[in-house]
């Protein structure tokens, strides 16, 4: 393994965001789907989808910090 | 041109990787003092706050100096964006009594917006939320505001709700308790400042790397042919990504507030 060289952090922010990825994917698709279904109720699906896709972030956003340190 | 590379001016093309920073200390302190006043050192950083705060200043004077009822372009814009976050982020998510903290998200939003797009600015290029001790100060803020309102609102039985939830079957309430008491109390603010702080970061470095690495190519005259060939496309990818980082700094101020006005909301009314 000792060919191996750079940093293994980068590695481990590409596994962290992997979860957040699809997460976000499915927000923003039933998101879209409730906005196709009840077009009068898209502001309130884009205020939520906007908040679902700031909480899923976060795990990602962590890897990211954790990337730094490590 | 010249304002594009600014990064990369301290570069030693000896190096094996040209332009690679030496640490990344930098994201969290503040270094190189312009000038000191007795302990407070005026860095870039400090010299930007004050440049925001006073562009936020100057519009809000400017659109509501003289309130009128076929107001100008500009008031129409800045009257805009504050019945924007009065209606749909403040009454919207905290509801009636939300107005009370307009002032508040406010404040942040335009501040946000402005230090973010110091980020697009040419001869600035540099996102004053890029540096961590200015979002965590603001997370802060917020972290202070919705705890003191869930005290002053709830008493004592905010705390009791988040450590002892009720509508949780009673095996699991210290678990979920506890989950809840690290996530109210430590990630949210971490989780705040963080999400602007990375985002700008990321945008930043992503412009940097793909407009100056695009103009050193194409500027490499000496073998002209497969060298600006390969820049000229990375130079427009990142005049493309620059598009795209408008888009970010201004969702990302919106977030901020939002997410603001939710935690404000979850103190106001603990039971939703």
């Amino acid at each position: 393994m000792e060919e191996i060289k750079g940093a293994i952090a980068l590695i481990g922010y590409g596994l962290a965001a992997i979860g957040p990825g699809i997460g976000i994917g499915i927000v923003v698709g039933n998101a879209i789907q409730a906005m196709a279904r009840q077009p009068e109720a898209a502001g309130v699906a884009r205020t939520t989808m906007f908040l679902g896709i700031a909480f899923t972030e976060a795990l990602a956003l962590i890897g990211f910090v954790l990337f730094f340190i490590a | 041109m010249d304002f594009l590379i600014l990064a990369s001016e301290s570069c030693d093309p000896a190096k094996d990787i040209i332009c690679a920073p030496e640490d990344v200390i930098e994201l969290f302190e503040f270094k190189d003092a312009l000038f000191s006043i007795g302990p407070f050192d005026f860095t870039k950083t400090v010299f930007l706050t004050f440049l925001a705060m006073t562009i936020v200043l100057v519009m809000l004077y400017v659109g509501f100096r003289k309130p009128r009822v076929v107001p100008t372009k500009f008031g129409v814009v800045m009257e805009s964006m504050v019945s924007f976050v009065r209606d749909d982020v403040a009454k919207g998510t905290i509801g009636p009594e939300g107005a009370r903290y307009t002032p508040y998200l406010l404040s942040i939003f335009l501040f946000i917006l402005v230090a973010n797009l110091f980020e697009l600015t040419p001869f600035i290029n540099f996102p004053l939320t890029s540096r961590m001790a200015i979002p965590l100060m603001l997370a802060i803020f917020t972290w202070v505001i919705f705890v003191v309102v869930g005290f002053g609102r709830n008493g004592f039985r905010y705390l009791i709700d988040i450590i002892w939830p009720k509508s949780v079957p009673i095996a699991l309430r210290w678990l979920v308790g506890l989950i809840e008491f690290v996530s109210v109390f430590l990630l949210r603010p971490i989780t705040l400042a963080v999400r602007l702080f990375a985002n700008l970061v990321a945008g930043h470095l992503m412009l940097t790397l793909l407009l100056a690495s695009g103009w050193i190519f194409m500027s490499s005259v000496g073998d002209i042919g497969l060298r600006a060939a390969i820049g000229l496309p990375w130079f427009i990818f990142g005049l493309g990504i620059f598009v795209f980082e408008f888009v970010v700094a201004v969702l990302q101020a919106y977030i901020f507030t939002l997410l603001s006005a939710v935690y404000i909301q979850t103190s106001v009314h603990p039971e939703h």
